[in-house]
């Protein structure tokens, strides 16, 4: 799954040259009564790799379904390049540059491989109804186009061979994989995925903390990624965000993450310490 | 994979200045072949067999029209539609006032005008896409709420949206018989629609023959084929799949559902047309109801959701089975609901699934989707 051999361990660049890419200020969302996201701020520089983590129930995928249009945020707001994201849809989200995955796998489970990622990729080359009954000269041009980029990107992934096979019919590790090349089919700026690791013994987690790194750098983009595996999100986050009942408890690099009195807290139990 | 595919594309690439002729040659050679094939079936079907047969065989190729239809909602977009006979009505229906109030004000009658390519085809043709126009307006209307409604919900709706039909067309209205009449009546005579209430709109001109038939059907199936293979198709798909994904991965769900019950209240109303002008003693209110729903809806689930050549074999069999059966008299429906059931037990997922005809070609390599075929 590593595209290619690499040695840069933490983001390359500095951050005259890494500007923000998605601004996100004070989301808040309630439901009923329950606060489940409250003052969310968060900067994604353009090329980056940060964590999100927390318990359960902290209030992780919530983040991402405020960042995805899922859900409508009560207040705070969202950019990305200076484009509000606050009030679109999802699909416009999409289109906008934020790509995700998910926690529990979500593939077209009837379509082949091939057209899982033709599907995301089919976004910024839309065919109309008038081209696509006609069948004219310029859908076929695209239509070609986009199943081009998605054979280019089965075959970064090594998954060109499956491309006929029925998604659902993937191994585990496999329909993983595959989450994340539809994501990226979608040409983000940020990648955002939920729990990657989830289900994968420690052989796989490196194979997967590798190629994370490799696809932020050869793709160029910020990917904030939320897991359970402390050792993973240490090993391979520049930034770490803590979530814990929807608040956020600590935001720095992992050494000062590690050493935080009330992340600890969070995750052992007891009181906070002063 | 991508080098044997490679060349399928290149001669369309290199292709890609030649005139207007050749590239509007490339968009309706299926068409043509289309209009071929119902030449040729108009031709033979009758050598063969009496008036009988031929208009089972039309009742098949309608019956055809109706199930790839629905399809297009019900099978690739997964939206649970139950009100596909209402935009047959509503197309039907409306065919049916343009032919026999224009046969009457134009041609002092409303019988047949002209042969098979007269003046009366002409208008027959023209009313059935206006009918069309009227239902996709109908359809855009009934997919606003599968935008919040799912499953059952939307069933109901849809549901609802038949009933009405058969609901308004059943208020007793009254039919202009004389072609003086028609042309002394105004405007106002004309609204709500005079087509004789519960007693049903007779009279209408006979135009629907096995040609008209099969030319509609090769139109709506090459429609849906296409749209099938099409990105526009896949986003569909994927709604049925995985609606959340599906928007994830840019597809602005609550256009690509509304657009298929737009395509698919088209195509059924075209088909009620067919059925308007096929014997002139049919068109009743009780065909918008949930009955006559039921029976497409249960070509399309025998015939494997999504599969356009699936739900063709079962509207097919379905329309002649109960014609084969006639011979056991009584026991007839009894002997067809037997073999419904006894089809969902063997086979739920329909005739040949989620695959098309080909698919199941032992010997063919497995299509690698998509291929540039019609």
């Amino acid at each position: 799954m590593t595209p290619e051999p690499l040695t840069t361990p933490k983001a390359p660049l500095g951050a005259a040259a890494n500007p923000t890419r998605l601004a996100v200020e004070k989301l808040c969302l309630s439901f009923g009564g329950l606060k489940a996201v409250q003052d969310f701020s968060l900067q994604l520089p353009k090329l980056c790799l940060y964590g999100l983590i927390g318990p359960n129930g902290a209030g992780k995928t919530t983040v991402f379904n405020l960042l995805t249009g899922v859900y409508q945020p009560d207040n705070g707001q969202m950019q990305i390049d200076a484009n509000q994201l606050r009030g679109l849809q999802p699909h416009q989200i999409t289109a906008a540059g934020i790509a995700r995955t998910f926690q529990n796998i979500r593939l077209f489970s009837d379509l082949s491989v091939l057209d899982n990622v033709r599907l995301a990729g089919q976004l910024h080359c839309k065919n109309g109804l008038p081209t696509t009954l006609l069948r004219t000269r310029r859908f076929r041009a695209r239509e070609a186009a986009i199943r081009e980029r998605a054979y280019e990107l089965l075959d970064i992934f090594e998954m060109q061979p499956l491309a006929t096979a029925r998604a659902g019919g993937l191994s585990y590790g496999h329909q993983r994989r595959l989450e994340i090349i539809r994501a990226l089919a979608t040409d983000p700026k940020v990648l955002l995925l939920d729990e990657p690791a989830a289900g994968m013994n420690p052989k796989e987690k490196l194979d997967l903390a590798k190629s994370i790194r490799a696809i932020r750098d050869r793709f160029g983009i910020a990917i904030l990624m939320i897991d359970h595996d402390m050792g993973l999100v240490m090993d391979i986050c520049e930034q770490i965000t803590v979530l814990d009942h929807g608040v956020t408890i600590a935001h720095g690099p992992p050494t000062h993450i590690q050493n935080d009195a009330k992340v600890i807290a969070a995750y052992l139990g007891g009181g906070p310490v002063a | 994979m991508d080098s044997a595919n490679a060349p399928l594309r290149r001669p369309a690439d290199a292709r890609s200045s030649v005139g207007p002729l050749r590239a509007a040659f490339d968009m309706l050679w299926p068409l043509a072949i289309g209009i071929g094939l119902a030449a040729l079936l108009h031709k033979i079907v009758p050598m063969f067999s009496d008036t009988y047969t031929s208009r089972i065989v039309t009742d098949m190729g309608i019956a055809m029209i109706l199930a790839v239809s629905l399809n297009i909602v019900n099978g690739m977009t997964g939206q649970f539609s139950i009100g596909h006979a209402g935009f047959m009505a509503l197309g039907g229906y409306t065919a049916g006032f343009i032919t026999y109030y224009g046969s009457l004000w134009m041609w002092g009658s409303y019988e047949k005008h002209g042969g098979l390519f007269g003046p009366g085809a002409w208008l027959f043709v023209a009313s059935c896409i206006v009918g069309g126009l009227v239902a996709a307006g109908a359809g855009y209307v009934v997919g606003l709420p599968s935008l919040r409604l799912r499953g059952d919900y939307l069933a109901i709706v849809t549901l609802g949206f038949g009933e009405i039909m058969r609901v308004i067309l059943q208020r007793t209205g009254k039919l202009i018989e004389s072609a003086e009449q028609v042309r002394a009546a105004n405007l106002a005579d004309f609204f709500p629609p005079p087509v004789n209430g519960s007693l049903g709109f007779n009279n209408l001109p006979k135009y629907t023959n096995l040609f008209w038939a099969y030319t509609f059907l090769a139109i709506t199936v090459i429609a849906a084929y296409r749209l099938k293979q099409s990105s526009l198709g896949r986003a569909m798909i994927s709604i049925r799949e995985d609606e959340i994904a599906s928007q994830a991965m840019g597809v602005n769900v609550a256009r690509v559902k509304v657009l298929a019950f737009v395509l698919a209240a088209f195509f059924a109303a075209m088909a009620g047309g067919l059925l308007a002008h096929e014997s002139g003693f049919m068109l009743m209110p009780k065909d918008a109801g949930f009955q006559k729903s039921f029976d497409y809806l249960i070509m399309v689930v025998l015939g494997g959701r999504g599969s356009i050549t699936g739900v063709m074999l079962a509207a097919a069999l379905l329309t002649a089975l109960p014609e084969a059966l006639r011979g056991f008299a009584d026991y007839r429906l009894i002997i067809y609901a037997l073999l419904l059931i006894v089809m969902m037990l063997f086979r739920p997922q329909g005739l040949f699934g989620i695959h098309e005809i080909w698919d199941l070609w032992p010997f063919r390599r497995k299509a690698a989707g998509g291929e540039v075929k019609a």
